[in-house]
């Protein structure tokens, strides 16, 4: 049974009040290249992936999706940060310096530097094509009251990214919907 | 080459199994996995740094499971089927030397006018126990019968 620690109720209420909001005040995060051909082949290669229609041009145009396309689960990569690796460790594996998500920084400070991915959720409404260039929007869905694991105590992270690509014609089209779990811990806490 | 064949959704039946996958886990896979998906975090590159974690050697990143994930639907249902929903929760991990044995089921089937909606509820399992449980949803085109 969880017992409240002083400091924890002051974190508890300033992780309530970063719910319902985006994880960062930095907007929207655009993908660095657009959907490209050697990406996709680094990772079809990766997970040997043999796939036709994410690398091979003719066999692509007979699918239903005409063209090359990239592989759907392929969507969270493209915007993810392009990392400095200098001092990656030192910073608990933050792919780059500053500009994290708020709900993190808090746990942080707070001693739940520990971090492991629980679920992912993705819906996909259309596969991404070469010259696609993708944002990506994340909203903070919940963050669960804290909770003691094998691996220590900590706080169960959700948000929710829409990822959308630039229209010629008009609005950003939504291509892909993806929810996303993390446990911010303390680690070695465990009891 | 030509488009290898997709499965036809005619053939399907609530309850069906498919294949079973297993596939041999080694540190290359999971560096090449954590790497080719942009996730630098040293825990899945880097054992000395996994080990002031907590865990005994690099471990698997969620983006590889989501990949091994949608390959493991598609390799069966073929590359016309459109992944339309994965959804996975992690249980425990993954080190090299495991073996992670995916199986599914056929958990429901949606006939519509073009295209077969397919459910599948899956999991993948290794030497330490279930390491992903989740569902999934296909979209497979209907076979034109005259």
């Amino acid at each position: 049974m969880y017992r409240a620690q002083p400091m924890t109720h002051d974190l508890d209420q300033q992780l309530e009040a970063l719910v319902g909001k985006p994880i960062s005040d930095s907007g929207a995060t655009f993908a660095p290249d657009a959907v490209n051909q050697p990406m996709i082949r680094h990772w079809a290669a990766a997970f040997e992936d043999a796939n036709p229609i994410h690398v091979d041009a003719s066999a692509a145009a007979e699918s239903r999706f005409g063209e090359i396309v990239a592989p759907p689960l392929m969507l969270q990569t493209w915007t993810m940060a392009t990392p400095k690796i200098t001092g990656i460790a030192e910073r608990g594996g933050s792919p780059v310096e500053g500009s994290r998500a708020k709900v993190l920084t808090l746990l942080d400070e707070a001693g739940f530097v520990g971090t492991l991915a629980s679920n992912s959720e993705f819906e996909i409404m259309r596969y991404l094509r070469l010259g696609d260039v993708v944002s990506a929007t994340t909203v903070l869905e919940s963050v669960s009251p804290p909770k003691q694991t094998r691996l220590g105590s900590g706080y169960f992270v959700t948000w929710i990214t829409t990822y959308t690509v630039a229209s010629e014609t008009a609005d950003e089209e939504t291509v892909g919907l993806q929810r996303f779990r993390i446990f911010k811990f303390k680690p070695g806490a465990a009891s | 080459m030509s488009l290898p064949a997709t499965i036809d959704p005619a053939t399907l039946h609530i309850g069906d199994s498919l294949p079973e996958w297993a596939i041999d886990i080694n540190a290359t896979r999971i560096v090449a996995g954590a790497i080719a998906t942009r996730d630098f975090m040293p825990v899945h590159h880097d054992r000395t740094y996994a080990n002031t974690q907590g865990a005994p050697d690099v471990f698997m990143n969620i983006l590889s499971d989501t990949a091994y994930t949608s390959r493991y639907l598609t390799d069966w249902a073929g590359p016309n089927a459109m992944v339309r929903k994965v959804a996975i929760r992690l249980g425990v991990p993954v080190f090299p030397g495991h073996t992670l044995t995916y199986t599914g089921e056929i958990a429901a089937l949606d006939i519509g006018d073009s295209e077969t909606t397919v459910e599948i509820t899956l999991r993948a399992v290794n030497e330490l126990g279930e390491h992903v449980g989740g569902t999934a949803t296909l979209s497979l085109p209907n076979v034109a019968t005259s």
